[in-house]
C-alpha cells in the first residue's frame, strides 16, 4: 500500500513539476496541463494496441507529440493572451474541454485498458507492480534530469526570466521563445506521466482532470522553488492517501489530504520552501 | 509583455473564439444530431449524460435507443407516422436532467420520454413526467423510490413506468447467482453512489437466509477512489467472490488492482462497464469475471439479432445493460403505442399497465407499481450472467 502511494505520487510529480516550470517560467495556469496527461495515456493505448507494449516508448513518443502541440499552443495562444490574468485560465481550460470532445470523437466515451502484465513477487510475498516501479523509476530519472537542468548553464536562461523578464530581454535572450519552449517541454512531461500511468487504470478522455487537481495542489503546496519539494510531496501526499484510505475510509481519503493541504497552507501561505524575502 | 493597442482587435476575436470553443464543443462534437425532421413525426425524448463522468454509459443509452427507433420506423413507424428521437444531455447532474426534461416536453413537444440515467436524474425527471402528464420510461435507474412513488401516489405518478430492474429486483437476481457459485462470504465494494449503497444493504438482507453474508463492504468515491487500500483490504478477508458495483471507468482500475492483490478471486461486475468487449482483452482473466446484464448474445434469437444489429452498427457489441434496457424502453414504447392507437398518455397507460410486450430479454409486463417483472420466479424476465474467457463470453447463468 505504501509502495503504491510512493509510486503514483512518484508520477504525479513528474506532471506537478511541468505544472510548476509553466507557472515559474511563463507565469500562468495552464488549465490544460490535465489534457496532456490524456493524451500521454491514448499515445500509449495507440501503441499497445499495435504491439509495442514499452511504456517507456509510449512515454518518449507521447513527449515529442505533446511538445509539438505545446509549442504550437504556447506560440500561437499562451505568449498573445497571458498578460489578461483570466483569459488563459479561461483558454486553457477552452482548450482541454475541446480536446476532450475530440478524443471523446476519436476513441469513444467508453473506458480503454491497456495490459499492465503480472506483477513480481518479492520477498515475503510482496507484490511489486511492474508498471509501478518503471513509472516511478522513470519519473524519478527525468525530474532528476529536470532539476540538473534548473541548477546548471544550461537552465541560467529559465532562472532568469522566472527572476526578471525585462533583465533577461536586455541581456538578448529571446524570451519569447524559451517561454513557449519552456511551455512545450512542461506540456511533454505531463504526456509522459500520462503514458507512464497508463496501463494502471482505465483511459478515458476526462482522465487527465484529476491529476490537474492534484499537480495544481501540489505545486501551490510546495511552491515553484524546488523539484526536489515538488517531488517528496507528490510521493508524501500520495502514502498519506492511501494510509487514510486504510485507517479512516476510502471516501475520507481526498477530503484528509485537502484537509492537510489547507493546514500547510494556513502556516506556511507561500509554500513549504517558499524562501521569504527573496524576492524585493 | 504589453499588449499594443493594435493588436488589441485580433486579440478580441481570439477570446470570443475561445469563448465560442468553451461552451459550444461538448454540443456539435458530443450529441449527435438526432432532432425530428418531419412535422407529422412522433417524437420520442432521451434522456442521458453525453458529458462527464457517465458519458460512456450515456452515449451507449442513446445509442441503443437510436437502433429501437430506426427499428420501429423500418417496421412501417407507428400508424402511418415516423418516429424520431430527440437526445438531451443530463451531465449526470438533477439539475441539468430536469431542465433537459421540461425542454424536451414543452419545446420539442416530445409525446413521452425515456430515461434518465442516474436514480438522483431520474427521480427529478419524474416530476416533471408527472406535471405534464406524458409517459416515461424509465430503463436503467434501479432505486426503489421510483416505483414507491407510483404506488404511493398513483394519480400523480401513473405515467412512469420502469422496464429496467428495480434494486430489491436486482439483489434477487445477484442472489440467485450467488447461491448458484455456493458463495458463502462475499465483497461487496463500489462507487459511493446512491444506488450502489442501496443496493449493497438491500443485497445483504436478501441473501442472508441464504446463508451468504458480506465480509467486507466498502464505496470509494468516483472522484478520487482509493483503489489500492480497497483492493488490499477485500482480498485479505479471503471473500468467496468480490461483488464490483461500479458503472463507471473506475470498475477497470480496481479489477487491476485487485488482480494484482489476489490474483485468484473471482468478480462479479454489476453496472455494465465490464460487460464492454473492448475492455476483455486487456484485463487480467486469471480468475472468472463474471458480468451481469439483461439480456446477452445467444439468451435468445430475438437477443442474438440485437447484439449482431448493434455491432455491425456501432462496431462493437453492447454491454447488456446501459445500452439493452434503453433500447428495450423504446421497443416497449412504441409496442404500446401502436397497440393503444395514439400516442396521448390517457390511451397509452392502460395499455402498458394491462398488455405484455416482447423485448430481446423477454416478454415486459407491469405490476401495479409500474414495475417490470424481474426476478427467479415464473414468468419472470431473469437476466443473465456471462464469464468472460479469453476467447469471448460464456453464458453461465441462468442455466439452460
Amino acid at each position: 500500500m505504501l509502495l503504491d502511494g510512493l509510486f503514483a505520487g512518484g508520477t504525479y510529480a513528474l506532471m506537478a513539476a511541468g505544472m510548476a516550470l509553466i507557472l515559474g517560467v511563463v507565469k500562468v495556469i495552464n488549465l490544460s496541463h490535465g489534457a496532456f496527461f490524456t493524451l500521454g495515456a491514448y499515445v500509449a493505448y495507440a501503441l499497445a494496441g499495435r504491439g509495442v507494449q514499452t511504456p517507456l516508448a509510449a512515454a518518449a513518443l507521447a513527449a515529442v507529440i505533446a511538445f509539438a502541440f505545446g509549442v504550437f499552443l504556447g506560440k500561437s495562444f499562451v505568449n498573445p493572451v497571458r498578460t489578461h490574468p483570466f483569459a488563459l485560465p479561461v483558454g486553457t481550460l477552452a482548450c482541454a474541454l475541446l480536446f476532450e470532445a475530440a478524443a471523446q470523437r476519436i476513441w469513444g466515451p467508453h473506458p480503454l485498458s491497456i495490459e499492465a502484465g503480472a506483477p513480481w513477487i518479492g520477498p515475503g510475498g510482496l507484490v511489486i507492480r511492474r508498471w509501478g516501479v518503471i513509472a516511478f523509476l522513470s519519473s524519478a530519472a527525468l525530474l532528476g534530469g529536470l532539476r540538473w537542468v534548473l541548477s546548471a548553464r544550461p537552465g541560467l536562461p529559465l532562472r532568469l526570466i522566472a527572476e526578471d523578464e525585462e533583465i533577461a530581454g536586455s541581456l538578448g535572450m529571446n524570451v519569447e521563445a524559451i517561454r513557449y519552449l519552456t511551455f512545450g517541454g512542461a506540456c511533454a512531461m505531463a504526456a509522459a506521466a500520462g503514458a507512464l500511468l497508463s496501463p494502471s487504470g482505465a483511459v478515458t478522455p476526462t482522465m487527465g482532470r484529476a491529476p490537474l487537481l492534484l499537480s495544481l495542489v501540489v505545486v501551490i503546496v510546495a511552491g515553484m522553488d524546488s523539484v526536489a519539494a515538488i517531488f517528496l510531496l507528490s510521493i508524501g501526499l500520495g502514502i498519506f492517501g492511501n494510509a487514510c484510505a486504510w485507517l479512516l475510509s476510502p471516501q475520507w481519503s481526498y477530503v484528509a489530504m485537502l484537509a492537510a493541504v489547507c493546514l500547510l497552507l494556513s502556516a506556511r501561505p507561500a509554500g513549504i520552501v517558499a524562501l521569504a524575502g527573496r524576492r524585493d | 509583455m504589453t499588449v499594443r493597442t493594435g493588436t488589441f482587435p485580433r486579440l478580441r476575436l481570439r477570446l470570443l473564439l475561445i469563448g465560442f470553443l468553451h461552451f459550444f464543443p461538448p454540443v456539435f462534437l458530443a450529441v449527435p444530431a438526432f432532432a425530428a425532421s418531419a412535422q407529422d413525426a412522433l417524437k420520442i425524448g432521451v434522456l442521458a449524460p453525453l458529458s462527464g463522468p457517465y458519458a460512456a454509459g450515456g452515449t451507449s443509452f442513446v445509442q441503443a435507443a437510436t437502433l429501437a427507433v430506426e427499428q420501429a420506423n423500418a417496421e412501417g413507424g407507428v400508424f402511418g407516422q415516423r418516429v424520431t428521437m430527440v437526445a438531451a444531455d443530463t451531465q449526470g447532474r438533477v439539475d441539468v436532467a430536469k431542465s433537459e426534461a421540461l425542454r424536451l416536453v414543452s419545446r420539442e413537444k416530445v409525446s413521452a420520454l425515456v430515461g434518465a440515467y442516474l436514480s438522483e436524474e431520474t427521480v427529478g425527471v419524474m416530476e416533471v413526467a408527472a406535471a405534464h402528464r406524458i409517459v416515461m420510461i424509465v430503463p436503467v435507474a434501479a432505486t426503489a423510490e421510483i416505483t414507491d412513488k407510483v404506488r404511493r401516489e398513483y394519480a400523480r405518478y401513473r405515467y412512469v413506468f420502469r422496464v429496467g430492474y428495480s434494486l430489491p429486483q436486482w439483489a434477487e437476481l445477484i442472489g440467485a447467482f450467488l447461491s448458484d457459485r455456493k458463495v458463502r462470504r462475499y465483497a461487496f465494494v463500489g462507487a459511493g453512489i446512491r444506488w450502489n449503497r442501496e443496493l449493497g444493504e438491500m443485497l445483504a438482507r436478501i441473501v442472508a437466509p441464504r446463508g451468504i453474508a458480506p465480509s467486507y463492504t466498502a464505496y470509494y468515491s468516483p472522484g478520487n477512489p482509493a483503489f489500492d487500500t480497497v483492493a488490499v483490504a477485500a482480498a485479505a478477508v479471503s471473500p468467496d467472490i468480490v461483488v464490483l458495483a461500479d458503472p463507471g471507468r473506475n470498475s477497470v482500475s480496481f479489477l487491476k488492482r485487485l488482480r494484482e492483490a489476489a490474483p485468484g478471486l473471482p468478480v462479479l461486475s454489476i453496472g455494465g462497464a465490464l460487460g464492454d468487449a473492448r475492455l476483455a482483452a486487456s484485463i487480467p482473466l486469471s480468475a472468472p469475471v463474471y458480468v451481469q446484464a439483461a439480456a446477452w448474445r445467444g439468451v435468445s434469437p430475438a437477443a442474438t439479432a440485437y447484439v449482431e444489429k448493434y455491432e455491425h452498427r456501432y462496431g462493437a457489441p453492447p454491454v447488456g445493460y446501459s445500452d439493452t434496457l434503453p433500447y428495450e424502453a423504446v421497443t416497449v414504447l412504441v409496442a404500446a403505442w401502436r397497440t393503444a392507437g395514439s400516442a396521448a398518455s390517457s390511451a397509452v397507460v392502460p395499455v402498458l399497465e394491462h398488455g405484455g410486450f416482447p423485448g430481446v430479454a423477454g416478454t415486459y409486463r407491469f405490476d401495479a407499481a409500474h414495475q417490470a417483472h424481474w426476478g427467479t420466479g415464473p414468468g419472470a424476465l431473469r437476466g443473465t450472467f456471462v464469464r468472460w474467457e479469453r476467447d469471448g463470453s460464456r453464458i453461465v447463468f441462468p442455466p439452460r
